[in-house]
């Protein structure tokens, strides 16, 4: 009876190591880089998100987001690119943390995606993609705020 | 955490634009202290066409209240459904669908 209790638990054990391996493809980066996730400054976020690894400015990723943003409770941003972008990392200066969204892009697509953000102040904003072959990519873009968001 | 959400797609010429609205305050540390309440946002979205991930996002408070999510993904036709999965701060998971016109 033992012996068996034994191996039952053992069986649990191996279901449960088996399920993070099946949904590899969802990635959480808030599980896997919580790091990046408290991080004050564009710069440490980006180096918790992506390593040490060289960043590349890029004009291949496009970013539509207005010059002065009149309301800081709600910036709307447009990102669009045609490279074969893997993960996308989007981070601003203004708040109390850096990294603000962070998107896994499946197989075969192409970035185009419109969000909108808070900002409390005037601030720039980074974009970071990591494409196929490993390469990082940034751009950025300095946003004026009017009237703060994040209830300031 | 969100009560409803409001998916619209549309396919045309094999690329489906998709506009997504999540309800939640997206109230992160320090404005939940100024305003009172309880921390809440989005961590995690994720939405899928016939089990295939077509667009996922890790999130956080720093998104803008209500977040609008659009964005556009080829390989998908007309009728089939278009699944979301709303992971919240505290681990609650939300699903919305619909079917793409």
């Amino acid at each position: 009876m033992e012996r068996r209790k034994f191996l039952n638990m053992g069986l649990v054990a191996v279901a449960a190591a088996v399920v993070p391996a099946t949904s590899l493809h969802a990635v959480n980066f808030r599980e896997t880089k919580p790091k990046a996730w408290e991080a004050e400054k564009s710069a440490e976020a980006i180096k918790a998100m992506f390593g040490d690894g060289k960043l590349n400015p890029t004009d291949k990723i496009k970013m539509i987001a207005p010059k002065l943003a009149e309301n800081g409770g709600s910036i709307p941003i447009t990102l669009k690119s045609d490279l074969d972008i893997v993960t996308l990392a989007f981070f601003q200066d203004a708040n109390p943390r850096s990294a603000t969204v962070v998107f896994t892009v499946p197989e075969g697509q192409k970035v185009n995606y419109s969000f909108r953000i808070k900002m409390r102040q005037t601030a720039y904003v980074t974009v970071v993609a990591q494409t196929k072959d490993g390469k990082l990519h940034t751009l950025n873009k300095e946003i004026d705020v009017s009237i703060g968001g994040c209830g300031g | 955490m969100a009560k409803k959400m409001k998916i619209k797609a549309k396919e045309k010429d094999g690329v489906t634009k998709v506009k997504a609205m999540f309800t939640s305050l997206m109230a992160d540390k320090e404005e939940a202290e100024k305003k009172n309440i309880g921390v809440e946002y989005i961590a995690y979205v994720v939405g899928k066409v016939n089990g295939k991930t077509v667009y996922e996002a890790t999130t956080s408070g720093f998104m803008a209240e209500n977040p609008l999510m659009k964005f556009s993904f080829t390989g998908a036709k007309k009728g089939d459904k278009l699944e979301f999965t709303v992971t919240d701060n505290h681990g609650k998971t939300e699903t919305g669908s619909k079917k793409i016109k």
